[in-house]
Order: C-alpha cells, then structure tokens, then sequence
C-alpha cells in the first residue's frame, strides 16, 4: 500500500498529464488560478503576451479595471506558495487527528483554512473541483492542466493513502464552513445513510462525463460555498448555498457526505490507508506504534459513550451475531445480487446512453447547433449572442450541426460509461450491506470518518493517555 | 442564548432585507428599462427636423417645433437612463453592504449558538440494548430498500429525462439550411423583375395569346385583399406578394397551381405612442417594394419600415423595424436576397444628414450584419447583385452615383458619378456593362471593375475611366430597362420604346406603343413583354441583330388584354405569367396541368 503513491504519479506521467511541455504552459497564472474550461485559443496565447498586443485603456479618472477571471490569476510564486500551504496543512492534520488527537486543534486548522484556502484564495483551486481538470486533461491532449492544480489534487490523495481523510478533517474549506455552522447535530438513519451517499457517485460520474466532453466544470459552477468565500455570486448560487448551510446547522456536512465527489474518492482511499483515525488510543496510534507500545486486544472497553458523539454517523457499532438461518438467506441474497450486479451496471448504461438528448446540451456546440437549427426553422423568436456571433462567422451551419452531431455521440458513449459506473456502485452497495461484517468494538468508519476528533474526548481510555501525558 | 437568539434574528432581518433589494433589483428596475427601451424606439421613429433657412421661403416653425419636441424626448431619456443607472449601484451597494452585515451577524449567531450549545452538552447516557441483532437486521433491510428506491427514482428521472425529444439536426424539418443554388435561383423568379432583377426569363414556353376579359388563357385568378403595386415573385410552387393600406400590412402566398391563398402574414408595426400614421398618394402606395424569397423563406419590405420574413408555410420568422424612412414620394426599393444576406437599399432625403444605407439583415435572423453609408440622397430604385469576373457585387443607383459594393461586408468596391435627380429606375447588369437611367434625358453605359481591380487600387472612383458610353434621349422615368446582351430596350412611361446597341449606345430605333407604361419590360426567349398600365401585353419580336439581315426593326406579334389595370411587372416561369393587375392575381397559362 505504500507505494501507492508512487504508482498515481507513474500513472500520471504516463497518461501525459505532465509533460515537459504541460509544465511550462502550466505555469502560467492563468492555468494556475483558472481550473475552469480554458479554449485552445487561450493556451496559444498566454495572457501576458495578450496583455501586450491588446493594451486595455488607461483612465483618467482613477478607476481601475477589474480583472476580468475570478479570483484574479496568481503570481508563479503565490501559486506554489498555496501548494506548500496546502502541504503543511495537510502534514498539520495529520499530526492533530492520529499523534495530538485534538479536536480544538483540529478546529483552530479548519477555521485557518477556512480563512486562507476559502476567503483569501477565494476557493479556488479547490482539490474538489480540480478531479475535473485532470480528467479535461486526460481526454483531451490539447489541455494543460496546471502543476499547482495537480498537487491540490494528488497531496490529499497522498495523504489520505497514508492518514485517511485528514483533508476533510481540517484542510477543506468546504468542509470546514460546514463544521462551523453545525450547531444542534440531527443524526440521519443509518438505512437512509447510504442511499443519500449515491448522489454522491451520481455526481463524481456526472462530473467527470461533462469534464471528459469538454462541456462544462459542473463541480465549480455549482460550488453552493464559493459565492461565500468571494462575497458575491449569482443569487440562485448564493441560495443554494444559503440552503446547504442552513441544513448543515442540523445535519453535519451534508455536502460532504452526500454530495461531495472528491470526498467519494477520498472514502475509497482511507478504506486502505495505513493509519487511521481511532475512538481509544492505542492499536493504530502511531505514536505508540513507533514507540513500540502496542495496546492489547482490549483496547475498547465497550462502555458506548462514543456512540453518539459522532454527527456524521461514522462510528460503527459491534455487530451482532448471525445464526444459520440468517447466514441462509445472506449468502441467497448475495448470490442474487451478484448475478444482477452485471445486468444492473448495463441496463442503468443503457438508461445513460438514452440521456444524450439531455446532457449533450451541456456542451456548448451542442446547445449553439440546436439554438440555429430552432432560429432557421423558425421554431425560436429572434437570436442569442452566440447565434449572433456564429452567424458573423460565415462558418457553414452543416459544419457546426455534424460537430454537435459528434459530440451527441460522445455523450452516448459516455453515458454508458455513466449509467454502468451508477448501476455498479449501486449494486456494490447493495452487496456490501447484505454481507456479514464482523466487528466487536465501537470503531470509527475508515471510509465515513472525516477524522473531526469530536469523538477522542468521548473515550476513557483517551482520558487516561491524556492524563499519562501531562503527568 | 440571548445573544446567539439576537444573531440568529438580526440575520433573518438582513437576509430578508437583501431578498426584497434582489426582487426591486430583478422586478422593478426592468420595468424601467423597459420604458427607456419605448422612449428611443419612439425617438428613432421620429423625423429628424432640420429647421428650413428662411430664405427658402417656407415657414420654420413645424421643424422648429419638431426639433423641440426631440430635444423634450432625449432630454427624458436621458433623465431616466440616469434615474436607472443611480438605482442600479444604490441597489448593488445596498446588496454589499447587506451581505458583510448578514456575514458579522451570522457569525455572532453562530459564535453564540455554538457556544450555547457546547455548555448545554449533556453527558452520554447508553441505554441498554437488547435488540441489536433485530435492530441491525432492520436496518440494513431498509438500507437496502433506500438504495434500491434511490436507484428506481434515478431510473424514473432519467426515463423522463429521456423522453425529452431530441432536435434531429439531419432533418431538414422547418426551413432547410444553406443557400439556394444558382441552378433554382435561375428557374424561379425569386425577386422584382427575377433573377438578379435583370427582367429575363429563363423560359422559352411562355404564352403568346390569352385574354383576361373571355377567360381564354387564364388558368386562375385570384382577389388580393390589399392593394400594393409590388410584383409577384414565384418559388416552385408558391407566388408571394404583398399588400397594404395605411392600417394594415400583409404578406401572401398563393398556391401557383390553383391559386388558393396558402397563407397570410400579418406584419405589425410597433406601436409609437404619439406616432402619425404614415401617408402616402396612391401612386406610390402602402406596397410599393416587390419581396424576395431564398426558395426558404420569404421576406418583405414596407413603406412603415416595416421589415419581415416568414417561412414557406407562414411562420413568421422574425420581424424588425427600420424606422420610417424619409422619402419624398414613399419607399419603394424591392428587396435583394444574396445568399445569407437580405440587402436593403434604405436611400433617405437630406443627404447632409447620412441617413441613406444600404443594409444587410441576415435573413435567418433579421439581425444586422452590416450596413454602409450611402453618399445620396432618397431614391426608388432596387438593387441587384450580379458577378463580374466572378466578383459578386452590388450595385445600386442613387443621386448621382452609381455604387457597388461587396456584399460580404458591405466594402464599396468602385463608384461613378453619372446620374442625377430622381432616381427610380433600377439598374441592369448585361453584356460585361452596366447601365444606369437618368429620368428623362440620360441613359449609362458603365464598365464595371471586377475583383483584380478591387484588390489592386482598393475602392474608386470610375467615373473617368468606367463610362463606356452615355446617350441622351428621351429616358423613362419609371420602368428599368433590359436587355439580352446586345440589344438594350428602354419603355418610357408614356410609351415610347426605345432600342440601342448594347456595344455602343447606338440607338437602333423608337416605337411610339401610345399608351402609358408603368411595369418594367421583360424579356422571354426571342420576345420582348411589355404590360401597359391599362393592361395590355405587348409582345413584340427581338431582331436578331445580325448585318446581314439589315437594322433590326420593331415587329409585334401579339397584343393580349387582360382587362385590368397593371401597374406590377409580371413573372415569367416555366409556362406561365404571373401578372398583378390592381385588384386581381392572375396566372396566364395554356397548360391546365400545372
């Protein structure tokens, strides 16, 4: 598991993400500060030499033009400067949740990079948003994606391989905002826990289909906390976000746990992580690891005064025994939900590849093709800016409807990928929770776990390591 | 708890404060837009008075008082685009202010709420729990059953999703794509006077004998119900005209066959409040420009301004205005479709004023794509767009220049200097030469520069170098002249017929037909059509003009009445006339077959 890491970055390399050439265009601050759709056009032209042959005007009055992208680009140095920060936080977190086990401390870092990563760089680049321009990157050669953008990316991959999900824990802004509103925690069913979870696959595959076509960042332009984070934003944005963060007074990280794309990449990872968050002290603590104090089998005692203390319904309870007859019916169960597992991935593919009609018009082409063939049939009133302007192109509207026409078939294609990852995780789902899972202590959840610590001060046995130490 | 309760209220305050600014923002301030939009249409309909220097004899105080009225109009609108502007940033500035109002607020709640809450904590309390087997049983049943409902209203959604039908863009439903070739642009009489307004036909099988009062001859006839001195235009099967009276405007289309009304397209004229209705004599009337049609669409032109296109089934397609043209006697330019392209020739009077142009709309559209100020002032004629030397141009005539411009971009390619009061006749394009009338006393001959000469000295001025040859004579005022590229016929409005050698200007001969003329002469094959005001159809024979059989002479071969008064030149398609007497749409044909 260890060299997992390495295997990511090999594979990265290979698939050409970072090429010599990448490198260099990657480290202009346009890529850098700009994870959205950028035109092959703006990468032959880098904006400094835009700047030169298009000099903006000066005025007289005193008023300064604004920048025209949002957060305005990073210097070269700036842009390292946050994936250092990024590093450090990250290396912070992990020494807070598995060797101090503080969640004040863990707090304090949330608010600093609610600060820093959220307010001040504006949540942009986000490692959330940024899965998306690793894939633009990966299905189409003629995109660079930036080098900082790619560390956002990795280093909390990296880290969670090793730490579990120490990124959510105190380093994501996103996450953090949701920390700090949650006030009166309402616990969801457990039953009702996985399935709000499949919205979160539903999106990671929707983003990604949209990333992979080049049609549109869907993960950025509905970040519901980024208009919070620039103090400005569409109004439908700012409600949306108003919303999330009303619901995560009451329930706790909401986006996270159900909505949150990179967080189910995250969840996979920490499942094989080498260390990971633990209620008592003791077995997995690396401090006692190193140090060769390994606890007995026996660390939890069983006394159930964790059980509720996690909001995000991470701590799983020892399971109860199955007799013979429940041990009949599961593995009939199973054995069912194996077979359909390859029919249900394929027949909710089908469903996906029937939605091109839908999600095609995400892309821009596609949207523009339909908009002039609506026009010329006379079935839309007057014309848009963008009819406008393909129009004053004199490009042929056959050219433009056979360009749309093949991006619809990307879209069949992709929406099979789409609905086959959807019925996968679906079914997968379904076995995992007809499988018998042994457990005899109150653990955290390696997946769920968003290693907050809220559950350390809950522990006797954390009591009496806190006491040993400052005795 | 008091404080994070004073937190929580003061931002519900806020909150609800910021939502009413968004909904004065989102609501009320288009409103006002919306009446500032009213405001400048009406001050773009409006004439643009100049006041009449008093030595010109004429009294100054209308065009005072209209000067006055425009200076209250923009003096108004500009009031309120300030009125608008300074509500907009009070609004944005209310919104910002609000939202770091709302940000401390919220954050004290949340301070205080968090803090509330950590000092009400209460200390775990495990219950026993005997269940644990059942308990956990239950709960990965419904665990399961809320996946498998998760996945059913995914399905559900997408099975909705997926019902939404999708836009063949390979169909060629609605109006199809591309332009009309040159192949059916030559079978067809898309525009006044036919392809590239040049009144020649391409058909040899035209009748020669029909006679509107015994029936003999006309395959149908049809009542238009508005008058308008327009020509009929015809695509395959389908013949369009329009029609006007000061209220109404409308576009129809007939059925070539039988002559049944396919459809009719009312065109609106926005509604200026204060606005005079437009008047106009009864010579020029409410319908005096001929529509075109690109074998799609068809689109037409009124004195109003009034620009609209419609489908081959009636759909309107778009519909525009262009503001009131000021035009002494009314505006009666037809319309040119090329390719993409619907190029008006929107001449005004006041030339110092620049408010002549010739315009292209995009005529899937109706917006602008380009427009050119035109050095001269109003006139009547149309414009055509013919090849020279493979160069596409359009040329039109005005007073006193004869213009021709590209009509990619609108780019003026050469210009003379040759023609000179009111310009009505439109210009033809024949025999490598172009000709352009004077009213009653000069007739031009100009050799036109194509595309080596555009590229090589830019625009110019030809005036000098591009007068092949120039004649006076007795020239009409009214019909366009044509010509089969080696004879040139002019019809005057009082019946003179006039034929000059194209290759030098040499008249060759003159008939008096005595009678007036108002329809331009056509030509069809080896004979010239010429439909006198009182209907009557000249049809004469086009000498072949060859030495050895001597100087070619006028030679009629039939005179066919119709019975009505014409003033519109007729259509010449493939078997069939289409002529558009005063009241009446005729189709004159000998075959019943179609």
């Amino acid at each position: 598991m260890r060299r997992c890491p390495y295997i990511i970055v090999c594979v990265t390399v290979l698939l050409g993400l970072v090429s010599p050439a990448n490198v260099a265009r990657a480290s202009s601050p346009w890529f850098t500060a700009r994870p959205v759709l950028s035109t092959v056009e703006g990468m032959a032209v880098p904006p400094t030499e835009a700047n030169k042959r298009f000099p903006p005007p000066e005025f007289e009055s005193g008023y300064v033009q604004p920048s025209p992208t949002t957060p305005a680009p990073r210097q070269d140095i700036y842009q390292y400067i946050d994936a250092l920060v990024l590093l450090a936080a990250l290396g912070i977190s992990a020494y807070l949740v598995l060797k101090r086990r503080s969640r004040s401390a863990i707090f304090a870092l949330a608010v600093f990079s609610l600060l820093y990563f959220g307010f001040a760089r504006m949540g942009c680049v986000c490692s959330v948003g940024a899965i998306q321009n690793i894939v633009l990157s990966i299905f189409d050669r003629s995109y660079a994606v930036p080098i900082v953008v790619l560390a956002f990316f990795l280093l909390p991959l990296i880290f969670t391989l090793f730490f579990g999900r120490v990124f959510c824990a105190g380093v994501c802004p996103l996450g953090a905002i949701q920390d700090l509103v949650l006030v009166r925690p309402v616990r969801v069913p457990n039953w009702l826990e996985g399935a709000l979870r499949l919205f979160a696959y539903v999106y990671l595959g929707a983003a990604i289909l949209f990333a992979a076509t080049g049609s549109a960042f869907i993960i950025c332009r509905y970040d519901p906390f980024v208009s919070f984070f620039r103090l400005s934003g569409n109004w439908n944005i700012l409600t949306l976000g108003g919303s999330v963060l009303l619901v995560s007074v009451f329930v706790g990280r909401p986006y996270c746990r159900f909505v949150c794309p990179y967080g189910v990449i995250l969840r996979q990872l920490s499942r094989i992580s080498r260390w990971n968050v633990t209620i008592a002290p003791g077995r997995q603590d690396p401090a006692i690891v190193m140090t060769g104090l390994t606890g007995g089998p026996d660390e939890c005692i069983q006394c159930r005064l964790c059980e509720d203390s996690c909001p995000f319904g991470a701590i799983r309870e020892p399971t109860a025994d199955w007799t013979g007859r429940d041990y009949s019916i599961g593995k009939k169960r199973l054995a069912l939900l194996m077979v359909l597992l390859p029919v249900l991935a394929l027949s909710v593919g089908w469903a996906g590849s029937r939605l091109k009609n839908v999600t095609a018009r995400m892309h821009a082409t596609v949207r523009l093709a339909e908009r002039v063939y609506l026009e010329d049939a006379g079935k839309a009133e007057g014309t848009t800016n963008a009819s406008l302007a393909f129009r004053a192109t004199g490009k042929p509207t056959e050219q433009l409807y056979a360009e749309a026409s093949n991006i619809r078939a990307k879209f069949t294609l992709g929406g099979w990928f789409f609905g086959g990852f959807v019925g996968l995780i679906a079914g997968l789902k379904l076995i995992g929770l007809s499988r018998r899972v042994g457990r005899t202590d109150y653990e955290a959840d390696r997946a769920s776990c968003l290693a907050c610590g809220r559950c350390f001060e809950y522990c006797p046995k954390e009591h009496a390591r806190r006491k040993g130490i400052e005795n | 708890m008091a404080t994070a309760m004073v937190g929580g209220a003061f931002s519900v305050i806020i909150l609800t404060l910021i939502a009413v600014n968004h909904f004065q923002r989102a609501v009320l301030l288009p409103k006002r837009e919306q009446k500032l939009e009213v405001l400048k249409l009406e001050l773009r309909s409006r004439p643009n008075p100049v006041p009449t220097p008093a030595f010109a004899g004429a009294s100054p105080a209308p065009a005072q008082a209209g000067v006055e009225g425009n200076e209250q109009l923009t003096s108004q609108i500009r009031q309120l685009d300030l009125r608008i502007r300074q509500l907009r940033i009070r609004r944005y500035d209310f919104a910002r202010k609000g939202a770091y109002l709302l940000l401390a607020s919220a954050v004290t709640f949340l301070i205080a709420a968090k803090c509330a809450a950590v000092f009400r904590r209460k200390l775990p309390a495990p219950q026993p729990q005997p269940d644990r087997h059942d308990r956990q049983f239950h709960d990965a049943k419904w665990a399961r059953q809320a996946v498998t409902g998760g996945l059913v209203m995914l399905g559900g959604a997408a099975l909705i999703l997926a019902l939404i039908p999708e836009i063949d863009l390979s169909a060629s439903g609605g109006v199809p794509a591309g332009f009309a070739s040159k192949e059916d642009v030559a079978k067809n009489w898309p525009r006044f006077r036919g392809p590239a307004g040049l009144g020649v036909s391409a058909y040899t099988n035209i009748p020669t004998n029909w006679n509107g009062k015994t029936g003999e001859g006309i395959l149908w006839k049809t009542k238009v119900p508005l008058p308008g001195h327009n020509s009929p235009v015809v695509w395959d099967d389908r013949v369009f005209l329009s029609g006007a009276d000061p209220n109404k405007r409308e576009v129809y289309c007939f059925d070539a066959l039988s002559g049944r009304t396919l459809w009719t397209g009312p065109v609106q004229s926005p509604t200026v409040p204060g606005a005079k209705p437009l008047e106009l004599g009864e010579a020029t009337g409410y319908a005096a420009p001929t529509v075109a049609t690109d074998g799609r669409r068809v689109c037409a032109i009124f004195p109003t301004g009034d620009v609209a296109c419609f489908d081959f089934a009636g759909k309107r397609l778009w519909a525009t205005n262009l503001g009131t043209p000021d035009s002494a006697y009314g505006y009666t330019s037809s319309l040119e479709i090329y390719r993409n392209l619907l190029l008006i020739q929107y001449d005004q009077e006041n030339v110092e004023e620049e408010k002549s142009k010739l315009i292209a709309l995009d005529v899937s559209s109706g917006r602008i794509v380009w427009q050119t100020k035109r050095p001269v002032p109003g006139s009547w004629s149309s414009p055509i767009v013919v090849e020279v030397d493979g160069c596409p141009q359009v040329i039109t005539c005005g007073n006193p220049w004869v213009i021709a411009y590209d009509p990619s971009d609108g780019t003026e390619l050469w210009r003379a200097k040759c023609i000179a009061g009111d310009i009505v006749p439109s210009p033809i394009y024949a025999g490598g030469l172009v000709f352009a009338i004077e009213a009653y006393t000069k007739l031009v001959a100009i050799r036109p520069t194509g595309r080596p000469v555009r590229q090589a000295q830019g625009r110019g001025d030809i005036t000098e170098t591009g007068i092949a040859w120039s004649v006076e004579d007795s020239t009409p005022d009214i019909c366009s002249p044509v010509s089969n590229g080696q004879l040139l016929y002019l019809l005057t409005t009082d019946g003179l017929l006039l034929c000059y050698q194209v290759s030098d200007g040499k008249k060759l001969w003159e008939k008096d037909l005595k009678t007036n003329f108002l329809a331009s002469p056509s030509i069809v094959g080896d004979k010239l059509y010429l439909l006198s005001a009182e209907g009557v159809m000249f049809i004469s024979q086009i000498g072949p003009f060859d030495k050895a059989q001597g100087r070619p002479e006028y030679k009629e071969l039939a005179r066919c009445e119709l019975g009505e008064p014409c003033h519109a030149s007729p259509a010449f398609v493939d078997g069939r006339i289409y002529i558009r007497s005063s009241t009446h749409l005729y189709c004159i044909s000998n075959r019943r077959d179609g």
